[in-house]
């Protein structure tokens, strides 16, 4: 089991998993295990914390990340990356254990998930991966006047650059925004290229003409397509959560 | 007539096709190109049914030349009627697909004319989407039965799924309610499609030229005639393995036709219809047999125990399993194992002997599994017999509760291989288990 000593330090890093990464190297090196690890603006000041704050360095995060695909696997590095893109309270703990120890036991830690720490990282993983799979079939964009493609999403997880990554690959010619509202962070993707940029709010010029045609196309489409004598609610809430429907072009409850 | 009412019209007489799968392709997009398939299938939306919306389904026209006794646009019906041409066709799918409403095409359509002119029209259809927009989504096109091989090979070579609908299970039922339609008819598409998919494996010929990349499917209408349960899921176990289908659909007939023909039905035989699903995935992934599930003496499946919790009751003297001991499809055969967790438990015992808290977090249903298992050769904790009418009324007492949500059976349609692997892992993934 891991050796590692169990300190009574607070970590603050910048959220980032590059920041995340760097905690890591430095846990790593001293052979400790934080009280905890946060973001920095996150923390909610405490009297009886020893604070560290731990500044990213792009070397040591570097020197984690392929530690872990050479050491651990490939699939380990992936399934680190999509864990910590779940928001789950101790998530950076759970990583921080799931990589040490993956360090000495090598590829078969995947297999592990008796282990406490192992089983939850792979529960954040599915649940930010499902909540991105989800997003990509209900992401609806809105064709703007200078013909660049806006999305809004609400998700719970922050899943905005594997869902970009998506899209781009689906519609390389094609400008698009996609607009987590819950972050306030914006995806802008064009020609190739891509940002993540945090925004409180950016101005956008209104949808274009053809637009509402189009939407109105979808929605007689969305009523069309149900079978009556086969209505069941439940089972449409059950795939379709309600936290979903604000970004639809459709109305769900519409019969 | 304009877009908006032809959209009203064929959409409506489209939704009766049960498939909404858009799993199964690898395409990739090209340059210049739009769109790629998904090997797991993206649902976009879910109607009031709770079935889940992922190609854009409609008709290409509903006008036709049969008169099949079930079916909506029967030529005898009179009902609004409308044609898209193939032009408005792509250009809606464009649209709607670049808006992310949906994740391709699934075109289908009415005989207008005779089956041969109705093919080039979908063909018309499909070229324009791959060729002139470089579309590169997901296309499932209906062949229609009784269309030259020329076309079928044609339109093979542009979509992604093929299905052709056999809709009832035996010739007889076909005779009497879709006269016009000849089982060969069906049949000979089928296995034509079924030997080029087979050939371009072979051949390994460069990805781009694939032959149905993500396979073929056909449906089954529950109800509308007398078959046994038994009759439709030996069909389907035939379907699987000398066809080499992807899947079989099952569709609860809707009492939409008045005929003296047809049963009349206060409401769809749903229950049924899931009980058929759930069979389905016994014999694809499970290792089942038909014969296995039913027999002469016991055609139909038990209303109120799914299909391997009834086999499990029926042959209880093959259990308690040891989890630690028993091989992937003995563990396989344990009502509340499914594919992934008996994967994950043969991967984890090599570690440590396993005990009941773990099977939790590998997915495995402890509230049916409980009693056909032991661990490092103990029952679980709170059974007291091992005897077969003790386990039957706790598992119906489940059961009951579980009931009003059994519907639910599209979000299953993420499986689509007879032996999952690579999928298995992207579906693990995307956590549509």
């Amino acid at each position: 089991m891991l050796k590692w000593k169990h300190i009574k330090d607070t970590y603050l890093y910048d959220g980032t998993f590059e920041g995340f990464l760097t905690v890591v190297f430095e846990c790593y090196v001293s052979k400790v295990i934080p009280f905890c690890i946060i973001p920095e603006e996150k923390y909610e000041y405490n009297l009886f914390d020893s604070l560290f704050l731990i500044k990213t360095d792009e070397n040591k995060s570097k020197r984690i990340f392929e530690g872990i695909s050479k050491n651990i696997s490939q699939a380990s590095l992936y399934h680190a990356y999509n864990a910590f893109l779940c928001e789950y309270d101790n998530k950076e703990l759970y990583l921080l254990k799931y990589i040490s120890y993956g360090f000495q036991v090598g590829p078969q830690i995947d297999s592990m998930l008796q282990l406490d720490f192992v089983f939850k990282v792979h529960q954040m993983r599915k649940k930010a991966l499902f909540e991105c799979h989800r997003l990509k079939g209900l992401v609806r964009f809105i064709e703007l006047k200078n013909h660049i493609y806006y999305a809004s999403i609400h998700p719970d997880h922050c899943i905005i650059e594997p869902l970009g990554h998506h899209f781009m690959k689906r519609l390389p010619n094609q400008p698009f925004i996609l607009h987590d509202k819950n972050r306030n962070l914006f995806f802008l993707y064009a020609q190739n290229q891509y940002e993540i940029r945090k925004e409180s709010a950016i101005n956008l010029p209104s949808i274009s003409e053809v637009e509402k045609q189009y939407q109105k196309l979808w929605q007689l489409f969305f009523k069309s397509i149900a079978i009556p004598e086969r209505k069941n609610r439940r089972c449409q809430m059950n795939f379709m959560p309600k936290k979903y429907w604000k970004d639809l072009i459709e109305d769900p409850y519409i019969t | 007539m304009n877009l908006y009412e032809k959209l009203k019209i064929l959409a409506d007489s489209a939704k009766y096709d049960a498939s909404c799968s858009s799993s199964g392709s690898r395409r990739q997009n090209t340059k210049g190109g739009i769109g790629n398939g998904n090997i797991s299938g993206i649902c976009h939306s879910w109607s009031a049914d709770g079935r889940c919306i992922s190609l854009l389904k409609i008709l290409m026209t509903n006008y036709c030349i049969y008169d099949c006794k079930y079916c909506i646009n029967r030529s005898s019906n009179d009902v609004p009627r409308a044609a898209f041409s193939p032009r408005e066709i792509a250009d809606l799918t464009m649209e709607f697909y670049k808006r992310n409403y949906i994740e391709g095409l699934f075109l289908s359509s009415a005989v207008i004319q005779n089956p041969d002119h109705t093919m080039e029209l979908l063909c018309k259809a499909i070229s324009i989407l791959r060729e002139e927009y470089h579309f590169n989504g997901y296309i499932h096109a209906k062949t229609i039965p009784g269309s030259s091989k020329e076309l079928i090979q044609k339109l093979g070579n542009l979509v992604d799924r093929m299905s052709v609908n056999i809709e009832l299970p035996s010739s007889n039922s076909l005779k009497l309610l879709a006269p016009q339609k000849q089982k060969d008819g069906i049949l000979d598409p089928m296995k034509f499609i079924s030997n080029k998919i087979e050939e371009t494996h072979q051949e390994k010929s460069c990805k781009k030229d694939i032959f149905v990349p993500a396979g073929q499917t056909t449906q089954l209408i529950v109800g509308a005639t007398p078959e046994s349960d038994l009759k439709i899921i030996k069909l389907s176990e035939n379907l699987y393995q000398k066809m080499k289908l992807k899947r079989v659909y099952y569709s609860a007939y809707v009492s939409i036709n008045q005929d003296k023909l047809l049963p009349t039905l206060n409401e769809p035989p749903l229950l049924r219809e899931n009980r058929l699903y759930q069979a389905d995935w016994l014999l694809r992934f499970y290792g089942f047999k038909a014969e296995e599930l039913l027999n002469e003496s016991n055609p139909n499946f038990n209303p109120i125990l799914d299909p391997k919790c009834d086999w499990a009751i029926r042959n209880i003297e093959k259990f308690p399993i040891e989890i630690n001991k028993a091989d992937y499809f003995t563990l396989l055969r344990v009502p509340g194992i499914g594919v992934i967790s008996a994967k994950r438990i043969i991967l984890a015992r090599r570690n440590f002997e396993l005990n009941f808290e773990e099977l939790k977090h590998f997915g495995v249903v402890m509230k049916r599994a409980r009693y056909f298992i032991t661990c490092k050769g103990k029952y679980f904790d709170k059974i007291s017999s091992f005897q077969s009418s003790f386990i039957m009324a706790n598992l119906l007492y489940q059961e009951r509760k579980d009931l009003p949500q059994t519907h639910n059976y599209e979000q299953l349609s993420m499986f689509e291989n007879i032996l999952p692997t690579k999928e298995d892992r992207i579906k693990c993934l995307s956590g549509n288990i």
